[in-house]
This record gives C-alpha cells, sequence and structure tokens, in this order.
C-alpha cells in the first residue's frame, strides 16, 4: 500500500476504534471494540439498539467528533461503517471550507 | 429429502423446486428481476419452511438451549426473539437461528447448511428428549411474507396491533380454529413476517395470504431471490458466505455471542481464536456494471498479488452494480480502498460500507399508521 492509502487507512481506523469506543461505553454494550464489525446493523437488526441508544449515538458524533448528524438521517446510522463514512465527509467538508 | 407441505399449491403457481441439505424449497417463481422487485416495492410470500422447527417447554428450554447456542437464551424477554448460530465442536457455524420466547414455550428456528437429521441428532445428544422438545418439521408450515407492504398483508389478517411489534418479536393469532404464530423478522432489510402454522390450516392460511398479498400488488417469491436481498441488506446468509467462511470471527458475527454466559457448543476454540485475535474478516465489495468475473472465488488483488477472495456476490437493482463480500486481511480490511480483479489491470474493485442501500420500508413509520 502507498503512503497516501496507507494514511487514509489509518485515519479511517482512528475514527472507527474512537467511535466503538464510545459506543461500547454509552450503549454499555458487553463486546471490545475488536468484537464489533464495522458493517453490523445498528438498529433492531444486529445489535439491535433503540432509538434512545441512536440518540447517543447522535450525541456521541457530536461530542467527540465535532459533527451534527441530522435529527432524519436514519441511513446514517445503519452501521458503524456509515457512521465513520458520514463523520469523515463532514470532516472534509469543514476543512475545505475553513 | 423433506418434501413441503404446500408443494402441490406451489407447483400449480409455477414453481421450480432445488434441494438444500436434505430439504425441498421453493427456488423461485418466476425471474429474478421480477421476485427483487416484488419484495422491494410491495410484498412476496415465501415458503421458508425448509428451516428446522422445534417448540420446547419453557421450563426445560433454556438449560437445553443455552449449552448449544451462542446467545444467552435467558436473557431473552417475553415476546422478543435471540438471532443466534448454532456451531459444531470446532466452532465452526452450522446453522443461523431464532429463538423465540413465546410464553411458555420457546420456538426455535435454524436454517442451517446440514441436513435436518443432524440438527436433531445434536438436539438429542443434548438432552432433547428429556426436554420434551417437538419436532415440527413435518406437522407445521413457516411462510414468510417480505416488503415494503408486508405490513399491509399481516395487519389485514391478524389486526392492525401487529403494527406495534417490534423487529425480532413473537406473538400467537387465532386463525380458523388454530393458533398461529407471528414472528416479526425478515433478512431483506424492508419489513419482515414468518407464520408457522399447523399442516391442518396450511392450506386456508396459504389462500388467504396469497389473495391478501395479490391484492396489496405483491407475488409469490422462492428462495433464491433473498440471497440478493440478503447481501444488499447486509445480513448474514449461511447459505452464502456462511458455507464458505464458516468461521463466526471472521463472518463478524460476535454480535450473535453472549460471550459472558459461559460454554455452548464450540465455545472454547472460538473464544480461543477471540483470545488470539482474528486475522482475517469479511467486508463487503463492489464493482462496476455487471461484471461476470466479480463471482465467488474471484481473486482481489493489489499491486498484482492477491490479497483476498469473494465469497459470494449479486447484481443490485438498486446501485446497478454487482455487489459482493470478501475476506480481507484484518489490515486492509477498511472501506473505500481501491483493488483490482484478478490481476493488476483486472476490473477495479472498491471496499465498500455495508449496507449499501437504504430500503424503502426505512421511510415507513407503522406507528404513524
Amino acid at each position: 500500500m502507498d503512503d497516501v492509502v496507507q494514511k487514509q487507512i489509518e485515519r479511517r481506523a482512528q475514527v472507527i476504534r474512537a467511535l466503538k469506543e464510545e459506543l461500547i461505553e454509552r450503549v454499555n454494550l458487553p463486546y471490545t471494540p475488536e468484537d464489533l464489525h464495522e458493517d453490523i446493523s445498528l438498529l433492531g437488526a444486529g445489535l439491535g439498539l433503540d432509538s434512545l441508544d441512536a440518540l447517543e449515538i447522535v450525541l456521541c458524533a457530536e461530542g467527540r467528533f465535532g459533527i451534527k448528524i441530522p435529527d432524519d438521517s436514519v441511513e446514517v446510522l445503519r452501521s458503524i461503517n456509515t457512521i465513520v463514512d458520514y463523520i469523515i465527509s463532514e470532516q472534509d467538508r469543514k476543512d475545505a471550507a475553513a | 429429502m423433506k418434501s413441503l407441505y404446500l408443494k402441490p399449491t406451489w407447483l400449480s403457481a409455477g414453481a421450480s423446486l432445488d434441494e438444500r441439505c436434505g430439504t425441498e424449497v421453493v427456488s423461485g417463481f418466476s425471474d429474478a428481476t421480477t421476485e427483487y422487485k416484488t419484495i422491494r416495492d410491495s410484498v412476496g410470500l415465501t415458503d421458508f419452511s425448509f428451516l428446522s422447527m422445534y417448540r420446547l417447554p419453557e421450563e426445560t428450554a433454556i438449560d437445553l438451549l443455552d449449552s448449544i447456542l451462542a446467545c444467552n437464551v435467558a436473557k431473552t424477554r417475553f415476546g422478543r426473539m435471540a438471532h443466534t448460530f448454532l456451531s459444531d465442536q470446532d466452532g465452526n457455524i452450522i446453522a443461523d437461528c431464532y429463538v423465540a420466547n413465546n410464553d411458555e414455550e420457546f420456538i426455535l428456528l435454524c436454517e442451517s447448511i446440514v441436513e435436518p437429521e443432524e440438527l436433531d441428532a445434536i438436539l438429542m445428544e443434548n438432552g432433547a428428549e428429556a426436554a420434551q422438545i417437538e419436532n415440527r418439521n413435518d406437522t407445521h408450515v413457516l411462510l414468510g411474507l417480505d416488503g415494503v407492504d408486508a405490513w399491509k398483508v399481516v395487519r389485514d389478517l391478524f389486526g392492525a396491533d401487529v403494527l406495534g411489534l417490534p423487529y425480532l418479536s413473537v406473538e400467537m393469532y387465532p386463525f380458523e380454529d388454530e393458533q398461529v404464530t407471528l414472528f416479526r423478522a425478515g433478512k431483506t432489510s424492508e419489513f419482515g413476517y414468518m407464520i408457522m402454522a399447523p399442516n391442518t390450516v396450511a392450506n386456508a392460511l396459504c389462500d388467504k395470504l396469497q389473495a391478501l398479498v395479490s391484492e396489496a400488488g405483491g407475488g409469490l417469491c422462492g428462495v433464491d431471490i433473498h440471497n440478493d436481498l440478503r447481501l444488499e441488506g447486509r445480513f448474514f446468509n449461511i447459505q452464502r458466505e456462511g458455507r464458505v467462511v464458516k468461521d463466526p470471527l471472521v463472518l463478524g458475527l460476535q454480535w450473535m455471542i453472549d460471550f459472558e454466559k459461559g460454554d455452548f457448543r464450540g465455545s472454547e476454540p472460538i473464544l480461543a481464536k477471540r483470545t488470539q485475535g482474528t486475522t482475517q474478516k469479511i467486508i463487503g465489495v463492489s464493482t462496476e456494471g455487471d461484471c461476470e468475473a466479480f463471482a465467488p472465488g474471484a481473486e482481489i488483488c493489489h499491486g498484482g498479488e492477491a490479497v483476498a477472495q469473494v465469497v459470494t456476490s449479486c447484481f443490485s437493482h438498486v446501485l446497478g452494480q454487482k455487489l459482493g463480500l470478501a475476506v480481507f486481511p484484518v489490515a486492509i480490511a477498511y472501506s473505500g480502498l481501491e483493488f483490482a480483479l484478478g490481476a493488476e489491470d483486472g476490473a477495479p474493485v472498491r471496499t465498500i460500507s455495508m449496507p449499501p442501500i437504504v430500503p424503502k420500508s426505512l421511510s415507513v413509520r407503522l406507528d404513524e399508521m
């Protein structure tokens, strides 16, 4: 892997790790970060989180990553990977605007 | 081979039949595109009676099921279901299971990659006889309703209170002179329900469901199209990636396991692998268009070297491209990376975040109906 791709991997890995740690603590999940596959469904199927848990995830994204997930963005909350995609795209958008 | 009770009905409707691990299945009724659209745009009726079905009295169910299944059955609340798996003694997955806590009984539904007799034998080895288990494979049918309008069919059949059932819940309803069991479940990412009914009312129930499905603009579906729907929704499919990969940790099924509950069948090797750390992970991949070479077994390359292998694929009608799952080394198992199919100059393959589609059902609010 060249340096650019390696940096891309490292950046994504950092966001994933931080998000998983927040999720485990805030939603009280009985798993380690390594246990949580990034594509697991968060709401309903998979981890089976409820609407209160979803609110925790939204607050976590705001608090830890400084980005806002709109109230009606259920599609963002489908999996850890879809949340990470949103966080990275919002961070890039902010950087571009700065 | 276990035969479908409703086989004459399905054959008269034009079904194609196939076999899965010693059980007969309806593979399809029409072309894949039609059945795909039936479920994504309205509602499809599918015969899931090839799943192994068991009933256990509440007082014996928890001990037996907890000793073999990966989840914590004792923590499954009344009226709810747990989604978990059964593995062999080496920790390889052999059945994708739902366990339902239904008042004074537990229901176990298994979609397996071993024959029903092998599942029966595992249950017997673990005390099924003493637990008074009832095998329902020859006495009940299991009919599935999936689709953005599936809720309309179950509402019209059982009443509006079904709309309040959360995902993975179970409830009994009267139908003719019998009680049937409704499971709010499904693996298409649209609304999904399964109804388990005794054979004595199976034909009447099937006729009623066909009429309601038709009224809702839906139709009959086979089990084959569910492979594509599961992949698009990133639901685990034991018939595809499960059959190839088998290791629940590489498959990302840790969420189906209660690591704190103690021993279960195959737990020792699974817990040992967890402690060591897995070196591989299954993730989503896609390629443009309808690339034929993007199929199970295809190698994914970087710099001319094979780094991963496709284990399942389908054409996504929503995205207009091929989707798949591939096993990658953990170090590069991240979404958003570019690779090539088969060789350095092969078709571009991108690792993607799953699930890649937003189902229509996500915009339907049943609590506002």
